[in-house]
């Protein structure tokens, strides 16, 4: 954003204040104060938190019953299963994260698409800018005040994720990047939404666009990858798979081989590759298969894979642990960068080599994905500015500036 | 012209035109308010006012012609030329939930104001438009007239050098009238340069120096009230008797029609105040017996009328 020139005219009464970056910082800091004085004013927030304490404690308690239901069953057949054996910790974590992300990205909309379209309404907006305020800080300034806004329901839910860590089976570590992760989260949708409502003319309007924008975000990206998936169908040179668990062996297309007898077949002579379950032999081929690395920033964009991919999990790719991801937020990592990987890494017996069950670290996914989202609302707030820029130029069709 | 040649002291707008889509709001305007001066814009509804106000005070950017506040161009320097400018919108617009004094302090902020001389600043404001005792009232609950006071104070708080009121008087009480006017003359006294639209003329012609009217976005007349008031007028003319001032009118040979008033008078056509005041006494001496002798209209509204104005 350009910053225009400081008015250096001789105002006797004004301009007395500081200079440069602090004057700008203080006329943010004054918008901001501004903006939550209004909302600490207004009930239905207060409502709004109370709701949401009462529907997060829900579910904590939910998932915390269901838990001491599954426990004592199994308890009562001898099972040891996993999850029991390292308590609902995990859990209650998981389940307290991802309703706080839904719930979040279904409030954070309601706390910041009507920031600047009802000023405008109101006929507020104007005697903004006809003061000293520049666009920019009045951009920041509500985007702050509906950041503040949301992060208090962030604050309420955080004795839930406390309850799931102190359950046991995770470190501190984790419920800070959550948080930090969450933070985020809000923080680009509240800006999407101060941006969007700096474009529309009625709040109503600007707070439903962005309620679609965050659908677009979380289940567009989804059906996106999807379609995408589809569409860019390539081919990937591999070799026959031979199942050393089953008695038949099949091509990759999954067609059975009739030539070959019945019973446990021989190990084929020009094994490639192989492990404890498959074996890869044979010549070549291109063999069809979706690109899913071409795709994969779609899914990287949605919110639920930037908060589970971030918070870490342990490496599981050392024989001494169980070789499958645990938790539903591990699932949702380990899927979104196999999708990543593409192919190459993932098609079983891709170039010969046995595709690993579970991927080591490598290169996240979410800053792919959150660097996508920050641009897309770089760019909604530029053009936010561009509208909220006076002397106007061009007015929105059946708008007045005043 | 004079403002060519020296630096006028004030608000200047040569030229102004402005269109919305199919509609020529302004079309070539200009408007000039002399520092110490209250200036009046006058004009029908759709006039274009309200769209050249918003050019003067740097929010809408006119499709072509200038502006200069004290000197500075809006358009090159918006912030230069906001620190001196004051505008009150004819919407009321006002943050519901903040109390006056709330709202007065946070607009000191937005105009970079020194914090330690705001809360004095806003006291004074406070009772200049007689709001002290509302000052930590919401402002949702102040009436039409108090928030409207309120939005005056709001465009004073930086002490602009030019003052943009769009139709400020509308809804207020005739006390509140009264100290509006004591407010508008006191700072064009203080050397401010006021421009005030209003469809109200009678009071205008109590406030105003001097008056641009407008039509169909376009400047028709530009006339101080001086001027006015010199140009012909029509007075109404009452007596107990109404047939015996008929006659007497008659006989001095003064053309008359009958009023346009509730009551029973004539109204008559005189071109300077002179010639009133010589009317008067021929009537009182030839024993009518007058009981009100008045200007029919002000002196802008009789200006106004003259025009031929469209509504629009
Ligand atoms: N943003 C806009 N888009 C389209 N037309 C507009 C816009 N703003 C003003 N107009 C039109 O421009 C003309 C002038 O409007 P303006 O508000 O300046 O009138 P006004 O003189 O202030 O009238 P009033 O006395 O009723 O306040 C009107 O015909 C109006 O419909
Ligand atoms: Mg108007």
């Amino acid at each position: 954003m350009t910053i225009m020139e400081n008015g250096t005219g001789p105002a006797p009464r004004t301009d007395a204040g500081p200079s440069g970056l602090g004057a700008y910082a203080a006329g943010v800091w004054a918008v901001v104060g501004m903006e939550l004085r209004q909302r600490l004013r207004a009930r239905g927030w207060y409502i709004m938190l109370v709701v949401w304490f009462g529907l997060i404690w829900l579910v904590t308690a939910l998932t915390w019953a269901s838990w001491k239901v599954q426990s004592s069953a199994q308890g009562d057949f001898g099972g040891v299963a996993g999850s029991a054996a390292n308590g609902p910790g995990p859990l209650i974590f998981e389940a307290v994260l991802a309703f706080v992300l839904l719930f979040g990205l279904l409030v954070a909309p309601a706390l910041s698409a009507n920031a600047i379209s009802g000023d405008r309404a109101g006929g507020t907006l104007a005697i903004m800018q006809v003061t000293l305020l520049r666009p920019g800080q009045l951009l920041w300034g509500k985007f702050l005040a509906s950041w503040c806004a949301a992060l208090a329901f962030l604050v309420v839910s955080v004795p839930f994720l406390v309850f799931g860590i102190l359950q046991g089976g995770l470190g501190a570590g984790h419920i800070l990047v959550a948080l930090l992760m969450l933070a985020i989260e809000l923080g680009v949708v509240c800006a999407l939404g101060v941006g969007v409502s700096a474009l529309a003319n009625r709040p109503l309007f600007s707070i439903v666009v962005t309620y679609l924008v965050v659908a677009a975000l979380t289940f567009g990206t989804l059906i996106a990858f999807g379609l995408g998936m589809m569409v860019t169908d390539g081919t990937v040179q591999a070799n026959q798979v031979y199942y050393k668990n089953s008695y038949v062996a099949t091509g990759p297309d999954g067609t059975v081989d009739p030539s070959q007898p019945s019973g446990q077949p021989e190990l084929p002579q020009d094994i490639t590759d192989q492990n404890d379950q498959f074996a890869c032999y044979g010549p070549m081929q291109d063999q069809r298969a979706p690109r899913t690395d071409r795709v994969a920033w779609l899914l990287g964009m949605n919110p639920f894979v930037v908060v589970a991919d971030a918070i870490p999990y342990p490496d599981r790719t050392s024989a001494a642990q169980q070789q499958y991801a645990v938790g539903a937020f591990e699932s949702i990592s380990q899927g979104a960068r196999s999708a990543q990987a593409g192919p190459e890494a993932t098609y079983q017996c891709a170039n010969g080599k046995v595709a690993a069950s579970y991927l080591s670290p490598q290169a996240p996914l979410w800053p792919l994905g959150l660097g996508l989202q920050l641009l897309l609302t770089a760019g909604v707030l530029a053009l936010a500015w561009r509208a909220l820029r006076t002397p106007a130029g061009r007015l929105a069709k059946g708008t007045r500036v005043a | 012209m004079e403002a060519e040649t020296e630096p006028f002291t004030g608000l200047a707008a040569v030229g102004i035109s402005r269109r919305f889509g199919a509609v020529q709001a302004v079309a070539n305007m200009e408007l000039h308010a002399p520092a110490g001066e209250v200036t009046a814009l006058i004009g029908p509804n759709g006039a274009g006012k309200t769209t050249l106000l918003l050019v003067l005070a740097s929010l809408l950017a006119p499709d072509s012609g200038t502006v200069r506040v004290m000197g500075i161009d809006p358009m090159k320097e918006p912030a230069a030329a906001r620190a001196r400018i004051g505008w009150m919108p004819d919407t009321l617009g006002v943050w519901e939930s903040l109390t006056a004094r709330e709202i007065l302090t946070v607009m000191g902020k937005f105009y970079r104001m020194p914090k330690g001389r705001l809360p004095a600043r806003v006291d004074e404001l406070l009772d200049l438009v007689n709001l002290a005792e509302l000052a930590e009232q919401k402002a949702r609950v102040l009436s039409r007239g108090q928030q409207q006071r309120l939005s005056l104070a709001r465009a004073l708080i930086h002490d602009p050098d030019v003052l943009l009121l769009d139709e400020p008087a509308s809804g207020l009480d005739p006390g509140s009238r009264v100290s509006l006017r004591r407010i508008l003359r006191g700072l064009a006294a203080d050397g401010k340069a006021v421009v005030v639209s209003s469809h109200v003329l009678a009071e205008l012609d109590e406030i105003a120096d001097r008056a641009v009217f407008v039509n169909a976005g376009r400047t028709v007349l530009v006339q101080t009230v001086g001027q006015a008031a010199a140009q012909g007028r029509r007075y109404a003319i009452s007596a107990l008797d109404p047939a015996a001032l008929a006659a007497e009118l008659t006989r001095l040979g003064v053309s008359f029609d009958a009023g346009k008033g509730r009551r029973d008078s004539v109204s008559v056509a005189l071109g300077t105040e002179a010639q009133g005041a010589q009317l008067l006494a021929d009537l009182v001496r030839a024993g009518v017996a007058v009981t009100a002798f008045a200007p029919a209209a002000g002196a802008l509204e009789e200006s106004y009328l003259g025009l031929d104005v469209e509504q629009r």
